[in-house]
């Protein structure tokens, strides 16, 4: 019964019944528990006809009973077919509610079962909630916002609408550098707590999560680029950084450079030429426009705006000398446009080929300055030609003699040479010793940093593959623990299950020893029954063989008597042990039945209603001296 | 017209130039209804526009304190000396804020972007869909004008999106 029992409560605890930790069999339910039980069931079961119930029980005795009718009315509704009544609820007995219990579970719809069947993937179970999440939702009416509880805030307030709009932030930590004693001030002093800092309240949040991502991304790129390249250059993190400052910059130059060439000289019709890059980013930095992001064309408008204002202001001087009509004003203005427009080209046109001599003069400069140049390059071989030439006239003279001085000194030069290349070598054998030794270094050198470049690398890409396997294995291990948690209904179920196996093979052992003990009595009927019709065949002979010795002699006679009493008493006793049997039986029907009659708690629940007639008599004569006084 | 500034005290004008160099930052600017007894209007815009362009100048041409000084010299000692400080103070921050708008010269820019995912259950004609949908919304800057860009994109789309974007970094990738 124990197995029942939990099942049941297990069951009702899933329909929703609070059931106690301490109550573990169908023996300890009170009749509070009884009813909310069997009404949470018949609500599950039948929501139309539970919800009238009501799941506890009232205080008045009348209405307790009118409770316990309607109740068993529901019952005999869905289908009970056991005896039921007020009774069944009010004074309780074991086996009767059992039954009941069984029955309404039986009846409970397959839901959870069929669920449980089905395959339970993280993201299906995922989905289920999803889905049930807003089939909620959906079922909970709009409301205005002044009528909204607390449970509707998530769903229909406005709060989940904000869109995610950033705005920059002023942080202490982000300032780099050394800090100086003006901005310490300043974040001490004027610098507002960062929930001040966005304009609007609902962007705060936006604003810190952008923030800290940028941050974030920026450090994390930096570290693969720096275990990348960063580390293969051997550089510190400063140099390599410059390094690449100075490459992006000159890269960018000369981006800018081969785009600003064709773009400026289409723009402003080729007077423009590429040496006013600066200018250009001059005109970048310095303009000050009104709206926040710089055009592309700014520098264009710039310089319009600057040509206009000047035109305006030359225009407006010669206005006020006299006040002439309108018309004059306007004729003389358009002139003045005019002349001054034909002025204004005619200065462009001088101005284009101003700059294209330019060009060409320049272009014949660098050439003459070229020609220039060779020919300074020849003249001084000339004169060195000269020159040589010059002492060997100066030598002609005495020539023998020169001759011989000659062949000496180139004697005494070539042995000098000689010696300066012995003395050379001296020197040199150590020296290259030396730089082969230190070469030998350096490359030792290499090599062993080249090794540890690659000990490190080996030892990132290690901490990457473990930190990836720690995430999965906790990932697996979230999974797993939310099986888990799903789990102990199907763990029960496969209990149950075995535990109707071990139950059906109890019953097939005690079905076996019942054959058993049955082909038993069977055996020692057929025995008795031998035993009988051999008695009786050997009574029959006996007695014949007596009686016909009875008539011949008396002592015979007196024997048969004895025979034929003690057959008789013989059947007495037999007849009398067999009712004993029978009355041991109905002896033993009777103390089950006591047994039975005790579980029902007959005295306690006679008290209870004895009680409970009491308290209706009070109430009733309570009512009836309202309606006297009424 | 910085010499305006001369008719808030100096302590004041602190508060206000930095909230001027917020604003110049991407903050929220300083408004008018905190000002409005010491300035009209017009003095106010002047006043805004002229500060910033000061602090732009001097932050981007790095100018040093001398260069700074003889700038304000029409203003009144004790408030040239505030402009400094502030300048001082917050240079670093300037700096960066002129380097994000040259960061952003081109004809629009991304200013902020958001996204949801939504999960479409089922449609009027088919009861389970479980098709996941994004819903991507750009704040484009173009020409000075913000404009959102709002898309709603499935998963092939999505991919295509993300591709071309890959793609697109490569490119500035190669650049460095």
């Amino acid at each position: 019964m124990e197995e029942v029992d939990k099942i049941l409560i297990h069951t009702l605890k899933q329909v929703g019944t609070e059931v106690s930790e301490e109550v573990n069999s169908v023996k300890q339910f009170t009749s509070e528990l009884i009813v909310e039980a069997v009404v949470r069931c018949i609500r599950v079961i039948d929501p139309g006809l539970g919800s009238a119930l009501p799941t506890s029980l009232p205080p008045g005795m009348s209405a307790r009973f009118r409770v316990g009718m309607s109740l068993a009315q529901a019952c005999q509704d869905i289908g009970y077919k056991g005896e039921i009544g007020y009774q069944t609820f009010l004074y309780s007995n074991e086996p009767e509610i059992r039954s009941l219990l069984m029955f309404l579970v039986e009846r409970l719809p397959r839901e959870s079962a069929e669920t449980s069947d089905q395959p339970t993937g993280k993201s299906v179970v995922l989905q289920r909630a999803i889905a049930a999440a807003i089939k909620a939702q959906l079922a909970v009416p709009w409301l205005p916002p002044n009528c909204r509880l607390p449970l509707h805030g998530e769903t229909q307030s406005p709060g989940g609408l904000h869109s995610f709009h950033v705005q920059p932030l002023s942080l202490p930590h982000c300032t780099k550098g050394p800090t100086k004693k003006e901005l310490i001030d300043y974040q001490r002093d004027i610098l507002p707590p960062v929930t001040a800092q966005p304009s609007s309240h609902a962007s705060v949040v936006a604003s810190i999560l952008e923030q800290h991502t940028a941050e974030l991304s920026a450090a994390q790129e930096w570290d693969s680029e720096w275990n990348s390249q960063g580390l293969v250059s051997r550089l510190t993190p400063q140099e390599y950084r410059s390094r690449k400052l100075t490459r992006l910059r000159k890269r960018a130059e000369e981006q800018l450079r081969s785009a600003a060439l064709p773009s400026a000289e289409s723009a402003f019709g080729g007077p423009r030429s590429t040496s006013d890059l600066s200018e250009l980013l001059q005109a970048f930095r310095g303009s000050a426009p009104a709206d926040q992001v710089l055009t592309k064309g700014s520098h264009f408008t710039h310089t319009q705006k600057f040509t206009f204002t000047q035109e305006a202001a030359a225009v407006t001087s010669p206005i006020p000398t006299g006040r002439q009509s309108e018309g004059d004003v306007q004729l003389r203005q358009e002139e003045e446009l005019a002349s001054l427009q034909q002025q204004f080209q005619q200065l462009c046109t001088d101005v284009d080929q101003l700059t294209a001599d330019m060009k060409h003069m320049g272009v014949t400069n660098t050439q003459v300055l070229d020609e220039l140049k060779q020919r300074e390059l020849g003249n001084t071989e000339e004169e060195e030609r000269m020159q040589v030439k010059k002492k060997t006239i100066d030598l002609l003279p005495d020539a023998d003699n020169n001759l011989v001085k000659f062949q000496a000194q180139v004697e005494a030069s070539a042995k000098r040479v000689l010696h300066l290349a012995s003395q050379w070598e001296k020197h040199r054998a150590p020296l290259i010793e030396e730089h082969r030794t230190l070469k030998e270094i350096c490359s030792n050198q290499d090599l062993e940093s080249s090794r540890k470049l690659s000990e490190i690398k080996t030892l990132h890409d290690k901490i990457r593959v473990s930190t990836e396997e720690a995430k999965k294995k906790e990932e697996i291990y979230k999974q797993l623990v939310t099986e888990l948690e799903n789990l102990p209904q199907d763990a029960s179920r496969s209990a149950y299950t075995q535990r109707i196996l071990e139950i059906v093979s109890n019953i097939k052992k005690q079905k076996e020893e019942i054959t058993k003990i049955l082909s038993d009595t069977k055996e020692l009927q057929k025995e008795i029954n031998n035993l009988t019709g051999k008695l009786d065949r050997t009574f029959a002979v006996t007695d014949e063989l007596v009686f016909k010795d009875a008539k011949k002699d008396e002592s015979v006679r007196k024997s048969y008597k004895y025979l034929a009493a003690l057959h008789e008493n013989c059947n007495h006793l037999i007849q009398t042990i067999e009712d004993t049997g029978t009355i041991l039986r109905e002896i033993r029907d009777l103390e089950e039945q006591i047994e039975t009659e005790h579980g029902n708690k007959t005295v306690a629940n006679l008290e209870r209603i004895l009680d409970d007639y009491k308290a209706i008599r009070q109430e009733n004569s309570a009512l009836a001296a309202k309606v006297r006084e009424g | 017209m910085v010499v305006l500034l001369s008719s808030l005290p100096a302590t004041q004008s602190l508060t206000l130039c930095h909230r001027v160099v917020d604003g110049l930052c991407g903050q929220e600017p300083p408004r008018l209804e905190d000002y409005s007894t010491t300035w009209s209007l017009k003095e106010w815009q002047e006043l805004l526009h002229s500060l910033t362009a000061f602090f732009r100048l001097a932050a981007g041409n790095n100018s040093s304190d001398e260069e700074v000084l003889a700038g304000l010299s029409d203003v009144s000692s004790s408030h040239a000396e505030t402009v400094l400080t502030v300048l001082k103070g917050r240079r670093e921050e300037i700096r960066s804020a002129l380097l994000d708008r040259t960061n952003s010269i081109s004809s629009a820019t991304l200013q902020d972007f958001d996204w949801q995912l939504k999960l479409a259950l089922s449609s009027d004609k088919i009861s389970s869909l479980h098709t996941p949908l994004l819903s991507l919304s750009l704040d484009v800057r173009e020409n000075g004008a913000l404009r959102p860009i709002t898309m709603e994109m499935n998963r092939e789309e999505l991919n295509t999106l993300i591709s071309s974007l890959e793609a697109a970094n490569k490119v500035v990738l190669q650049l460095k």
